[in-house]
């Protein structure tokens, strides 16, 4: 597994989901903003739920579609906090910039994911991991693309 | 005694003026059920038909709602019958600690303020007010931020001490408010310890009450909310915002056959569609309501949809979530021998769960509690109640420092109730 910018994956579980959040867990340094696509049951949140994993975050993630934003503590030298946005209910980028997203996005020592990030492309960085889950032909089968913007990453 | 409520929280703009009357041998410091509760006014100016094109609820919309809202509900929730003018003489609280303010301009700008509009009816009775009680999380920052500056302004210009609440806590006390249920009726000790049940768009929680004020967390949600499981599984099966009622109308339509299985589990026999029920053995008192939306996802890959699938689809997802708030919540009482159940939270308006958790918690012998279905939703005067209580907890020294508390309280989003 070592296809660098453009990896492509198959999971064929939660499981699978949910540990391959946890791997890119450990590439992470701080900084990045990770942009999400998929539809609703795509398997976002358990992506999310293996990369805090990785993260050594024990605090339970839950859905921020009600409040946005969720920011949780990570105790890691070069890691300080993962912010997990939902742009569920959003239309544009504009009202994430309202409730206050510049002061994390791409802030040292942060982790920032956000879920349905199409929706909201326009104010992300360029500098970003875009992951997109479809779903397989089977059930619980799911196609995850991973594109980094930097080529030497390995997964 | 009269509170103001405000409530801005998420897609409620809301005020409400509540008015509490001690019996003659109780005062405010001690709280018991004999006070005389009156709802003088319960504004509430919903923003669904703003967010309906939307699908759920847009944030800025909201905010920009809010705004737009604020001023004509609190003016609306201030101009109430007449015999508010006459309560002022029953008033307990002291405002007469005057402000020290930083800034001498703006005082007297206040001054001037309060000479010209004090000839308004709405300034006239803002006047008479005690305690302004206001929502600061959790909930959606930028909503938030709308009403909480809104009460601090009226408490900066008025002198009226402020009290932050807790919107979970705004939905437990949703029971005390006197059209809600009979929980007057009830002294404290047969109520507690008690436990609630808060479900709504935003949140799934699962607490112990001790007392007033005194709460454990038992568990939550691990991931969706059952509000938000309803929202999005009405998103999937193309049935609108907001998907409570939305699932609730379209369940109601599909005629289950009588009888049930072994298990209790009710038959859908046509369509034999039977939907997981996350969590419902797992020994904590967590909930998970994201793969049940993924079950239903499946179901509308794998059959033909046409109405009656959609119904039975929607019947089937709102046995699932009520299946599980319930087991959990019985499940938490027998732990905890709690001596009653309190339902909260928009959720708690599905006539389903309100039969269905009755049928159980009587059954069991416990007392249950539900507000009515229009205080089940975001309301102030369930923030105005909440604020009265916590109020009452106070010691004298911290019920002065409220006077001053438009100077620090802050909205935060992420909250939790302990």
């Amino acid at each position: 597994m070592s296809i660098s910018d453009d990896m492509k994956k198959i999971t064929k579980s939660e499981k699978e989901t949910f540990k391959l959040g946890q791997k890119l867990a450990r590439r992470l340094a701080g900084g990045e903003v990770i942009a999400l696509i998929g539809d609703l049951g795509a398997g976002k949140t358990i992506f999310i739920k293996g990369l805090a994993k990785g993260l050594g975050i024990k605090q339970m993630i839950t859905s921020p579609s009600f409040v946005i934003m969720k920011v949780y503590k990570v105790k890691s030298r070069e890691i300080k906090y993962l912010c997990h946005i939902d742009a569920y209910r959003l239309t544009n980028g504009q009202e994430l910039i309202d409730i206050g997203i510049n002061d994390w996005l791409g802030g040292k020592g942060i982790v920032t994911v956000i879920e349905w990030a199409d929706r909201v492309k326009k104010i992300l960085p360029k500098k970003r991991i875009k992951i997109k889950i479809d779903f397989g032909k089977k059930e619980n089968e799911r196609r995850i693309k991973i594109k980094h913007y930097d080529a030497n990453l390995r997964i | 005694m009269l509170i103001l409520g405000i409530e801005t929280s998420c897609d409620e703009t809301a005020a409400a003026v509540l008015e509490i009357i001690p019996t003659s041998s109780r005062t405010h410091d001690e709280i018991g059920g004999n006070s005389k509760l009156e709802i003088l006014s319960n504004v509430v100016s919903s923003q669904i038909k703003i967010h309906q094109k939307y699908k759920g609820i847009v944030p800025e919309v909201a905010a920009r709602a809010h705004f737009e809202k604020i001023l004509p509900v609190l003016l609306a929730s201030l101009a109430t019958p007449a015999r508010f003018a006459g309560a002022s003489a029953r008033r307990e609280c002291s405002a007469k600690a005057s402000l020290a303010s930083p800034n001498e301009t703006f005082a007297r700008r206040r001054d001037s303020l309060d000479k010209d509009q004090g000839k308004t009816p709405a300034v006239k009775k803002m006047k008479e007010i005690d305690l302004i009680a206001v929502t600061y999380g959790p909930g959606l920052v930028t909503s938030l931020l709308v009403g909480l500056e809104a009460a601090k302004t009226l408490s900066y210009i008025f002198k009226k001490p402020l009290i932050p609440v807790n919107h979970l806590e705004g939905h437990i006390y949703a029971n005390w408010l006197p059209s809600s249920s009979e929980f007057l009726k009830f002294q404290n000790k047969q109520i507690f310890p008690s436990v609630c049940l808060i479900v709504s768009g935003g949140h799934t929680e699962l607490l112990l009450m001790k007392d007033y004020g005194r709460y454990q967390r038992l568990g939550g949600t691990r991931d969706d909310a059952a509000g938000e499981c309803f929202d999005k599984v009405a998103k999937l099966l193309n049935l609108g915002y907001p998907g409570g009622p939305a699932i609730e109308d379209c369940a109601s339509k599909f005629k289950i056959p009588s009888g049930s299985d072994p298990t209790g589990r009710r038959q859908n026999s046509k369509f034999k569609i039977n939907l997981p029920r996350p969590m419902i053995w797992s020994h904590d008192f967590d909930f998970s309501f994201s793969g049940l939306k993924t079950a239903v996802l499946y179901k509308t890959r794998t059959s033909k949809i046409n109405k009656g699938f959609v119904k039975a689809l929607a019947c089937e997802t709102q046995e699932s979530i009520v299946d599980v708030l319930i087991t959990k919540t019985i499940k938490a009482v027998k732990r905890f021998n709690a001596k009653s159940v309190i339902l909260s939270g928009g959720v708690a308006a599905n006539q389903r769960l309100r039969d269905q958790m009755k049928k159980e918690a009587e059954k069991i012998g416990k007392i249950f509690l539900v507000p009515s279905k229009n205080f089940c939703t975001d309301n102030a005067a369930m923030i105005a109640m909440a604020g009265y209580f916590n109020y009452c907890l106070l010691n004298t020294k911290q019920k002065n420092k409220l006077l001053y508390n438009w100077q620090k309280i802050e909205v935060d989003s992420n909250v939790n109730l302990r």
